[in-house]
């Protein structure tokens, strides 16, 4: 009846999951709880659960990925403690099968539900402003994307109390995770969490890419597109090519582990090797997946906040689509060691070498973007210029990397793990916190406090430059990563000066919450009322903070590059906002609880199939299919807001901005 | 601005394109046709006699290819049309990555075929 769940698999054995797993379930009940109590649930269901605004599903995306930051920060802080405990005699706290699960579930989620959510979701809330229109090209489709990707971060918590996660790694590397050496839950739960959210990134993938394709306000031509849709573009075009290639990978390894197959087993003709091969094929662009929509975020705050125009755009844009096709050139360097030839690895050193050339040009003109600015460091600004100085550090360790013969001595030490999070935290999670701090303010009205923001930046930093700068010397040493015990005595000053680092991150963590609650309680004082705080320079700003559901009254026509910098240029010179426009009723998507159903049974397809529930299976299966097709089926689907509505909402924007032209020429 | 910066913009309105070959049901038609022609060909070739023995690969690899020709036309129709551009881009970007995956797959498997014993070979030879 229920397969091979029993409660064998609940870990009563393990004190810290089940507490750990105590402690969340209490948080979860009180929530819900006050949620129920103060009677939230009606405005939960419409205005968030089911919406399909574009703006509530990017805002959703990034407490996801922010939540799970969380989570993976937990991990990380109990790697660093277990190994600061387990020098020389010492064995520390943590089993080797349960420190195996946690430096997996670590690398599991902070790509997959931190770092990929949280950049998803600002893409998905700036994308459609910056351009100029109301929504992304399939508004419900959006929603389904969203709640599958939340479907798949439910499995992977979900492993901590039953059953247990992946003993294999971020990336389950066969034979390790096939049936014979993995027999466990913990690669299904791995296997089904990612198909699962996969399914959920390509539609977002193709969703946006339709977006900028086919979805632009009127004179909007690629080559006026903001920045950040450029990079937008690229990224989601690298989701919708390497996607397939991980659902299709993984998709292997599944037949290997339920039907027996050998695409990757010692036995019967598999060839391990081929999943290393397949796996870093998607691997690779999955990390300019990350990286780039955070370079379009650099390129908007650096231009903002040094009040010019970004630096070099044309040439911006080719760095772009020339990172986004030689990243596809490069995967071999994550296994140099595996025995290919020295021309075969040669020719991906050196197109790893060449790739660095594209950011290069990016750097440089993000330099020269300042250059002769009035550079203004709020929040975002810092961590902007702090991106700068550590990513080109961890770019360097990177085409140090990319040397073969450099790789043999690094491949698997401490030394590659500083490299990649040097990049990734410099590069994804810095972009990420500037992204969010500056575009706060459009997203709910008011912005987030700048004092507190500066103490979270000031402790991340410190903490991170010491806890990677260790790693990278004791991976000069010889440490090797994922060590559950040490027993080179000589390297535990560096584990002890990562693990003071940490406690800087974890102050900085502390701070950003901090940051949230205080701007929330004085939100008043911190209200945007013109729906442009920071001066910006692209359409977000033209609308109201937070914008209205139909974002725009009436759609921008754009005249040249930076379009809402030119509206205000011509306003400021002429002294006067221009005539009311004309305003006509707008049809916007109606609400639908497709995707969340959706994802309630793909949950269930996804724990039934981990567990072999089979008739689960098929019934939730069914309940999904079913769901779409009622969704098909549907006979209204828009709704029409009143041009009245519409007036009115921006007459309110038009009186504030209005004040703001006066208090220019106040200035003046 | 002229015409041409909002060529490709085309926000939300769909001009209908005189140039398109293959549109409405008898573009269909003609496809599906060709393509069960082409299906059957395949199928019929090798036991036929008609092509020599050796060569059968490379004629199927032919008909392979007709037969992605046709469905790009008839049934996803790509055509040269200006109004066609993005997809004529997506595809070689697609065929592109492919290639990229595809032909890196098979160098560097190939390579480590030659340099390396399978572990299933080696485990055979400790046997």
């Amino acid at each position: 009846m229920l397969g091979k769940l029993n409660w064998g698999a609940i870990p009563i054995d393990q004190p810290i999951p089940l507490i750990a797993a105590g402690a969340i379930g209490l948080i979860l009940a009180g929530v819900l709880a006050w949620i129920t109590r103060a009677g939230h649930w009606p405005y939960l269901w419409r205005e968030w659960i089911t919406s399909v605004d574009h703006k509530r599903i990017g805002v959703m995306y990034v407490l996801l990925g922010l939540v799970m930051l969380i989570r993976g920060f937990v991990d990380a802080i109990m790697m660093r403690t277990q190994q600061a405990a387990a020098i020389g005699g010492a064995q520390g706290y943590l089993p080797p099968e349960h420190y195996d699960q946690l430096f997996s579930a670590h690398g599991t989620i902070m790509i997959f539900f931190g770092a990929m959510p949280f950049i998803i979701g600002l893409m998905n809330f700036v994308v459609p402003l910056q351009l100029g229109v109301r929504d992304v090209a399939f508004p419900t489709l959006n929603s389904v994307s969203f709640w599958l990707t939340a479907a798949g971060a439910l499995l992977v918590n979900a492993s901590l109390v039953i059953g247990e996660f992946a003993r294999t790694g971020w990336l389950p590397y066969a034979p390790l995770s096939e049936t014979g050496y993995s027999p466990g839950v913990g690669v299904d739960y791995y296997l089904w969490a990612i198909q699962i959210s996969g399914v959920g990134t390509l539609m977002s993938g193709v969703n946006l890419v339709t977006t900028i394709l086919k979805l632009r306000a009127p004179g909007m031509s690629y080559l006026r597109m903001p920045m950040f849709c450029w990079t937008a573009l690229g990224s989601n075009m690298l989701i919708v090519a390497a996607f397939p290639i991980l659902t299709a990978t993984l998709a292997m390894l599944t037949l290997d582990r339920y039907l027996g197959f050998h695409f990757f087993t010692n036995e019967a003709g598999g060839n391990p090797m081929m999943f290393m091969n397949l796996i870093w094929a998607w691997g690779h662009p999955e990390v300019y997946i990350l990286v780039l929509p955070a370079f379009g975020i650099f390129s908007e705050t650096f231009s903002t906040f040094s009040s010019k125009p970004l630096f070099g755009y044309r040439s911006m844009v080719l760095a772009t689509l020339f990172i986004v096709v030689v990243s596809f050139t490069v995967w071999l360097h994550h296994f140099f060691t595996m025995g290919a030839g020295g021309d075969v690895n040669a020719a991906f050193g050196i197109a790893t070498s060449v790739i660095a050339v594209g950011t290069g040009v990016k750097v440089f003109n993000w330099l020269f973007t300042m250059y002769g600015g009035r550079v203004r460091f709020a929040t975002p600004m810092l961590w902007s210029i702090a991106f700068m100085l550590v990513f080109v550090v961890g770019g360097m360790t990177g085409v140090l990397l990319a040397v073969p013969p450099a790789d043999f001595l690094l491949h698997n030490s401490m030394f590659l793990v500083a490299h990649f999070h040097n990049v990734i935290v410099g590069g994804v999670v810095f972009g990420a916190f500037a992204g969010l701090t500056y575009w706060f303010p459009k997203a709910f009205g008011f912005r987030l406090d700048e004092r507190w923001g500066q103490i979270a930046f000031w402790l991340s930093i410190t903490g991170f430059v010491i806890v990677f700068g260790a790693m990278y010397v004791l991976g000069l040493e010889g440490m090797t990563r994922r060590l559950q015990h040490i027993d080179n005595v000589e390297w535990a000053p560096g584990i002890y000066v990562a693990g003071g680092g940490m406690v800087f991150m974890l102050l900085g963590v502390v701070a950003q919450v901090t940051q949230l609650v205080v701007s929330i309680r004085n939100r008043d004082a911190l209200r945007d009322e013109t729906g442009d705080p920071w001066d910006g320079r692209s359409l977000e700003w033209s609308t109201a903070s937070p914008p209205p559901s139909f974002n725009f009254a009436v759609l921008p026509d754009v005249h040249g590059e930076e379009a809402y910098w030119t509206v205000k240029e011509r306003a400021r010179k002429e002294q006067s906002l221009g005539d009311a426009p004309q305003y006509e009723a707008v049809h916007m998507p109606r609400n639908s609880a497709t995707g969340f159903v959706t994802a309630f049974f793909a949950t269930l397809t996804g724990f039934a199939l981990v567990w072999h529930i089979w008739w689960l299976v098929a019934v939730s299966l069914v309940g999904a299919y079913a769901t779409f097709v009622a969704f098909a089926w549907r006979d209204e689907g828009e709704v029409e807001i009143a041009a009245d509505t519409v007036a009115a909402a921006d007459r309110a924007r038009r009186t504030a901005r209005q004040a703001w032209l006066d208090r220019q020429e106040g200035a003046a | 601005m002229s015409e041409d910066a909002r060529d490709d913009a085309a926000p939300g309105e769909t001009r209908e394109s005189k140039r398109t070959e293959a549109r409405g049901v008898g573009g269909y038609v003609v496809g599906l046709a060709l393509a069960t022609l082409l299906t059957a060909a395949s199928f019929l070739l090798p036991g036929s006699g008609l092509v020599w023995g050796p060569a059968v690969p490379a004629a199927l690899v032919v008909l392979a290819v007709a037969q992605m020709g046709v469905h790009l036309v008839f049934f996803l129709h790509i055509s040269t049309g200006p109004d066609n551009t993005n997809n004529v881009i997506a595809l070689a970007f697609g065929v592109l990555v492919v290639l990229l995956v595809v032909l890196g797959s098979v160098w560097i498997m190939t390579h480590l075929n030659h340099q390396l014993m399978t572990p299933g070979d080696m485990a055979r030879m400790m046997r």
